[in-house]
């Protein structure tokens, strides 16, 4: 009895010792964990918006304060991409009768392993894309996270939807976009991601 | 006390070894891990890992990395403690002292490489899983001191890292046409799908373990 008392008591006590360490390490950094995903955030919505981000984190943040407008009162958080040439303000304080702007809408999904985080920009007409990007993604690396490459990002902009998957290589008409081999299930939860968000994208115009 | 019973090639007795030189001893744990002793294809230990991170050398590399400083700093902790540890909770101790380790790996990735750290995912909280580092500490950490367990993690670590970067490399090169991202072959070369995935991982690495074994290993292995 009094060695198992002293099992539990010794486990207790080495778990305290090494977990007080890591939880010390966790609270230094949660700051800096918490900046680095908000301006991972920024860096999305620049690159779905079609904009080059710049490799600073200070211009790609500046860039965002000027270009970008939050507005969460729209469904599936909305970002109104203002026209370049704004040199004052920020763009949050700009008037948001500007309903003709391009926009960025976030739109989440199913992949294999996990949710979707992705950030679908739109032109003007609601219908062209402008670029796409990923906040989060658990899909496999080497396969299905390949979908954070550029080239397959790139591969939708000016296209518009809504799209079907065809094998890797062979796209040809402007509502078709390469899968990733190896990669089906993930590529086709893309597919999937992308339609809703360009449905989404009319539902809110047309609700203007 | 240790468990004397089923003890993993490589280990040593308590108390065994005190009469050799020091170096000579360190130098052979060294060396064990990389050779004769070699987690992957001697001791069979850390497929699961070996198959799912080697269709791209950067994302091997990193992993090494992480089970070098998990497979030393565990064999270390838990060889200081070894004294101390009651046999019935040992595998409890060693699995709390593995993943602290971990996770002040992927604690450090997210706040200081976030690009990595959302590449690797779900894989580096897996070096917790990896039977490398628990097979260490319970082979040889439990019954041997410190500096000597350090050593076998690191050896451990190692030989496990070339055997996944042969393999990462020929993945990578003939699923991609590509090494560390830079392009290799031009486009002439048709790439082989099946080395992105994890099938083509299992033949290379029984080929390897093949040829390492029945052309290396010849001496002393039945």
């Amino acid at each position: 009895m009094k060695s198992r008392i002293g099992a539990v008591l010794f486990t207790a006590a080495v778990t305290a010792a090494f977990v007080a360490p890591v939880a010390l390490l966790n609270l230094a950094t949660k700051d800096r964990v918490a900046e680095n995903q908000e301006l991972r955030l920024k860096r999305g919505v620049l690159e779905a918006a079609g904009l080059a981000v710049p490799a600073s984190d200070a211009d790609a943040a500046a860039l965002f304060y000027f270009r970008v407008q939050r507005t969460s009162a729209e469904p599936g958080d909305f970002y109104r991409i203002m026209p370049e040439g704004r040199a004052d303000g920020a763009a949050e304080a700009a008037d948001a009768g500007a309903a003709e702007s391009a926009f960025v809408i976030r739109q989440e999904g199913s992949g294999l392993w996990g949710r979707i985080l992705a950030l679908v920009g739109f032109e003007a007409d609601g219908l062209t894309m402008t670029g796409l990007s990923f906040l989060e993604q658990g899909e496999t690396p080497g396969l299905g996270a390949r979908i954070d490459e550029e080239w397959f990002k790139a591969q939708f902009r000016g296209k518009r939807g809504p799209f079907e998957t065809v094998p890797e290589g062979s796209a040809a008409e402007s509502d078709q976009f390469d899968a990733i081999s190896g990669a089906t299930l993930t590529s086709n939860a893309v597919r999937d991601i992308v339609n809703a968000a360009a449905a989404a994208a009319m539902a809110a115009r047309a609700g203007k | 006390m240790a468990d004397t019973a089923a003890r993993a090639p490589g280990a040593k007795a308590p108390g065994a070894g005190n009469n050799r030189p020091r170096r000579g001893k360190a130098q052979a744990i060294l060396l064990s891990g990389l050779g004769k002793d070699n987690p992957v294809f001697a001791q069979i230990l850390g497929i699961c890992s070996t198959l799912a991170v080697t269709n791209s050398v950067r994302n091997t590399i990193v992993m090494c990395l992480g089970l070098l400083w998990a497979c030393s700093m565990s064999n270390l902790s838990v060889s200081i403690l070894r004294k101390r540890i009651p046999s019935r909770v040992r595998m409890i101790i060693e699995t709390l002292i593995i993943a602290v380790w971990v996770i002040i790996v992927d604690i450090a990735l997210k706040a200081f490489a976030p690009e990595v750290s959302r590449q690797l995912g779900p894989y580096v909280g897996l070096i917790i899983t990896n039977c490398i580092v628990m097979g260490r500490t319970e082979a040889f950490a439990l019954s041997n001191p410190p500096h000597f367990a350090f050593l076998d993690g690191v050896s451990s670590a190692v030989g496990y890292s070339y055997v996944l970067l042969i393999i990462a490399s020929i993945r990578e090169i003939m699923g991609f046409g590509t090494w560390l991202g830079l392009p290799l072959l031009g486009d002439w070369w048709t790439k082989w799908s099946i080395m992105t995935m994890a099938p083509s991982a299992f033949f290379l690495l029984a080929v390897l373990i093949w040829v390492v074994r029945g052309a290396i290993l010849k001496e002393g292995r039945k």
